[in-house]
């Protein structure tokens, strides 16, 4: 729906982090008109100072839905 | 006992503490988990029904409370929302008047008014009164709200510990190890060629028995040791390497400097109470 504002596993604040991620992420896909890499997508968690696994999968696996739900009031 | 602190960062520290034993090391992670205080949003008020507002455009629009996410959910999120915390506040048992009041010295209240369409941020919540307890994250997405809906919420904030719930925990990947050595034996190896040009140099101490690395401060090439043969290694299991982070409410060095203050007051309301 929309990303949640903890880590489940260690409660660090990853709302923040999700939107710097999915901006990079676009900035990529625009500029070189291909999907970032694996190694591109780790150099965007080191940079934003997400360590731990349980951080990224938050991020990694997130779906926005919300944007879909909004017309159904 | 001897803590020396390796990195310092506002929300992040390591540190190393030298000459004690696994348990006191445990009860000062556990206590850093779930007994430093902060400041988070308890109780939520929303405003139901209609909303009238005259708009940009000079008309009059009518908005409905309501929005993708039920009430409950909102609430949760606001919770979540790190706040700045003043250790100096109290504890709502702890004042004087009943629990389902609120006075300045245990509560912060906020404010918060969106119209859609938009995405309401933590940025929108605004603190009545002393605007130092605005969120420090100003973009935590709350919720969404089409052109129909508004958003027009009162919040408390009050202090408390993660003992009580995940919204008062401070600290994140709290964690320890042993210090660890490996002694390399002198051979010639691509991997040691790596290690001494890549590794931080203070993990790093070359002697006439060989080579001597510890793991305290990460570094990527310390896995490929485990593939050498004669590597020696010693854990030292009375030195304690700890690292932690914080939300942001607090910083790192406020947080272990309470944890610490923290540990003494429980043990020695334990030694006050035992009578012979």
């Amino acid at each position: 729906m929309i990303i949640p504002v903890r880590c489940f596993s260690c409660g660090r604040v990853i709302a923040t982090d999700y939107i710097k991620f999915r901006d990079e992420v676009e900035r990529i896909r625009n500029t070189e008109k291909r999907e970032p890499t694996k190694e591109e997508i780790s150099k965007i968690f080191d940079d934003l100072g997400v360590k731990r696994y349980c951080c990224r999968r938050m991020i990694v696996s997130h779906i926005d839905l919300i944007d879909e739900v909004i017309e159904f009031d | 006992m001897k803590l020396t602190i390796m990195e310092l960062q506002d929300r992040y520290i390591r540190f190393e503490i030298d000459g004690i034993d696994y348990s006191i090391a445990n009860m000062l992670r556990r206590t850093l988990i779930n007994d430093i205080p902060k400041l988070a949003i308890k109780n939520v008020i929303f405003h139901l029904g209609s909303i009238q507002r005259i708009d940009k455009d000079g008309k009059e629009h009518t908005y409905n409370s309501s929005s993708p996410l039920f009430n409950e959910i909102i609430a949760h999120r606001l919770g979540l929302i790190p706040l700045p915390t003043d250790l100096n506040m109290k504890f709502r048992e702890d004042c004087e008047h009943p629990l389902d009041q609120a006075c300045p010295l245990c509560t912060v209240t906020y404010t918060l008014t969106k119209y859609g369409p938009d995405t309401v941020y933590s940025g929108d919540l605004i603190p009545v009164g002393d605007s130092s307890f605005a969120p420090i994250e100003k973009e935590i997405p709350i919720v969404k709200l089409n052109e129909t809906q508004a958003l027009l919420i009162d919040a408390e904030a009050i202090m408390g510990t993660a003992k009580q719930h995940a919204r008062w925990q401070v600290t994140s990947g709290v964690s320890y190890k042993y210090h660890r050595e490996f002694l390399i034996p002198k051979i010639e190896s691509d991997i040691i060629e790596k290690l001494k040009k890549d590794c931080p140099k203070n993990i790093i101490n070359e002697s006439d028995e060989g080579l001597l690395i510890t793991d305290d401060i990460p570094c990527k090439h310390i896995a490929s040791l485990f593939r050498i043969d004669g590597v020696k290694i010693k854990d030292d299991d009375s030195r304690f390497i700890f690292q932690f982070e914080t939300d942001g409410s607090l910083t790192a060095k406020q947080t272990l400097l309470y944890a610490i203050h923290r540990l003494k007051e429980r043990l020695s309301k334990i030694r006050d109470s035992i009578t012979v």
